[in-house]
């Protein structure tokens, strides 16, 4: 940020922004007519996105996921439990998502009450639970809950995913979902064993030779992920489609579908919580399309963080 | 749940627990042991700092000490709680949590309710809360991961948010605690050693200023001990200064480009 040379700079400069400010609808919309967006993107592309995996190393599986500003990081941690009776051989995936004070002026500790009048609806707690049972849908279709079992009708993996909001700027749900999808396919489930008590013990380095009779996985192993779920977030305005919106274009146009696809194209999920706008069977086919090629790129960028993972 | 909704079966992890016998390597008469990260007993671990982490936020910051990962969020001066009085001064609020996979057992991390408050009181006194007046600035942090002496990364960092943010400071807050493990004190100690120790001390002060905002000592010391420790804390902390007055001056060299 230098000193603007000429006065009549500062001047224009300050004329936009305080536009956007008052008349936010308005400045967008001479964008939209333009076919471009306020951050110089055309209206069908998403913002630049990164996966970092293993962020966390107290956790079993960690990723670090990026879309522009927005930040997710989920992390798995494997507890053992004993399954159900109904169930005796599948395991468990438990999924919570949290947003700490720390993402968002609109969060503030310990009053969550508050949040519900200032925050639109995308906050709010239904959105949460939406989100949260969402991502169960996916993860289960995802991941075949039998190789999470280690003795049948007695021990079986617990996994704990936890999704940490770090810096909520639009397309939450987008970035919550890729890092969870990531963190699964970075999870290494640990080597253990049954000792004397009936109870599951990691295998160390160290005593890994006198246990091993009892082994009951002898070695690290990943989860195979049948079809990985991947989804884009698209506002919807006057006949504009836009999608990955930014906080600022979620809170101006209201309208938001989330599509879900797996990576063999079939739609997982569609979402649509009301809104002003009644969209068109076409236009939810064109958010159908724009998802059919982000879920390319998204999957793209996923293989290409994993091989990075396997080069170290 | 994705498995049976409704149920939440009681699990545990399967990570051998701690033992509450100190490991041989912590002998309290054997001086020749060396730290399980094989640093010295007066050597730091490497710190990395970087401002601007969370775009959302007035100021931010990320520190990273070896596994301690920790991030701040600055917010404000914004308006008060409605139900506040009236204030000349501006007001500080400050939050510590946890992630509930920042610790080895699942969720321990609720532990740490007092880091809030301490956080509050080591940062007080270094901003000039006069130039805020009737508002309250937010001070959020939150663990991602810990690995030993958590607070005072987070008040360094905290400290180092509040700059981003542009709130006015006599100086940088730089904070260093020290483990007193038997007859040797270890600085910067990593979560194994602080399950062991004897004795902590935690100094959090200004190094341009030379004052101190927050001293705390716990366990069983002797005044030469806690002398020689407080030495080695102001000098580490003056190093550590340093290494966040460069971060911030790279972070406003790169913005100006």
């Amino acid at each position: 940020m230098g000193l603007p040379d000429a006065p009549g700079d500062l001047s224009s400069e300050v004329d936009v922004d305080a536009f956007r400010r008052l008349f936010p609808l308005r400045f967008y919309e001479r964008h939209l007519t333009e076919s471009i967006r306020p951050d110089g993107r055309p209206l069908g592309r998403a913002r630049d996105t990164t996966i970092a995996l293993g962020a966390v190393a107290s956790a079993e599986g960690s990723a670090l996921a990026k879309i522009g500003s927005t930040t997710m990081l989920a992390a798995i941690k494997m507890e053992v439990m004993t399954p159900s009776m109904d169930s005796p051989d599948e395991g468990c995936i438990a999924i919570d998502f949290h947003m700490p004070p720390i993402c968002s002026p609109i969060v503030r500790p310990g009053r969550p009450a508050e949040i519900a009048p200032v925050v639109s609806k995308q906050l709010s707690d239904t959105y949460f639970k939406a989100l949260t049972s969402y991502m169960c849908c996916c993860s289960s279709g995802m991941i075949n809950l039998k190789e999470l079992s280690l003795v049948s009708g007695k021990a079986a993996w617990m996994a704990y995913l936890d999704i940490y909001c770090l810096d909520a700027d639009g397309a939450l749900f987008d970035a919550a979902l890729l890092s969870a999808v990531a963190a699964f396919s970075h999870l290494q489930i640990p080597a253990v064993s049954l000792n004397d008590d009936g109870k599951i013990v990691v295998v160390s380095e160290e005593n890994g030779g006198k246990l091993e009779k009892d082994a009951v996985n002898k070695e690290r192993m990943k989860l195979t992920l049948k079809s990985i779920p991947f989804s884009l977030t698209c506002v919807l305005h006057k006949n504009y489609i836009l999608a990955d919106p930014t906080a600022e274009e979620e809170s101006i146009m209201e309208t938001v579908v989330t599509v879900v696809l797996d990576s063999s194209s079939q739609l997982v999920s569609l979402y649509k919580p009301g809104g002003p706008v009644l969209a068109y069977t076409s236009a939810i086919q064109d958010c159908v399309a724009l998802t059919r090629q982000r879920m390319k790129e998204l999957q793209k960028i996923l293989d290409e963080a994993n091989s990075g993972m396997e080069v170290d | 749940m994705a498995g049976k909704p409704g149920t939440t079966p009681t699990t545990y992890s399967p990570s051998p627990t701690t033992q509450k016998t100190r490991r041989p390597i912590f002998n309290e008469n054997d001086v020749d042991w060396v730290r399980p990260d094989g640093r010295g007993f007066h050597q730091c671990r490497p710190a990395f700092f970087r401002t601007g982490a969370v775009n959302a936020a007035s100021g931010s910051a990320y520190a990273e000490f070896g596994n301690t990962k920790v991030i701040v969020s600055v917010f404000g001066p914004r308006e008060s709680k409605k139900a506040m009085m009236y204030s000349d001064i501006g007001r500080l609020n400050c939050s510590v949590s946890y992630t509930t996979f920042a610790t080895p057992v699942r969720g321990q991390g609720s532990e740490h309710k007092d880091f809030s408050s301490m956080l509050h009181k080591s940062l007080e006194g270094a901003i000039i809360l006069e130039t805020f007046p009737k508002t309250t600035v937010d001070v959020f942090a939150l663990v991602l991961e810990s690995g030993g002496s958590d607070l005072p990364v987070v008040i360094s960092c905290a400290s180092l948010a509040l700059a981003d943010a542009g709130i006015l400071m006599h100086d940088l807050v730089a904070s260093v605690s020290l483990s007193c493990l038997g007859k040797n004190l270890v600085i910067d100690p990593i979560l194994e050693e602080e399950s062991y120790q004897d004795g902590a001390l935690l100094i959090t002060c200004m190094p341009s200023r030379y004052e101190v905002t927050q001293l705390t000592v716990t366990g069983e010391w002797s005044t030469p001990k806690i002398n020689e420790g407080m030495q080695l804390c102001l000098d580490a902390c003056s190093k550590l200064a340093k290494i966040m007055r460069s971060c911030l001056k790279e972070a406003t060299s790169t913005s100006q480009e």
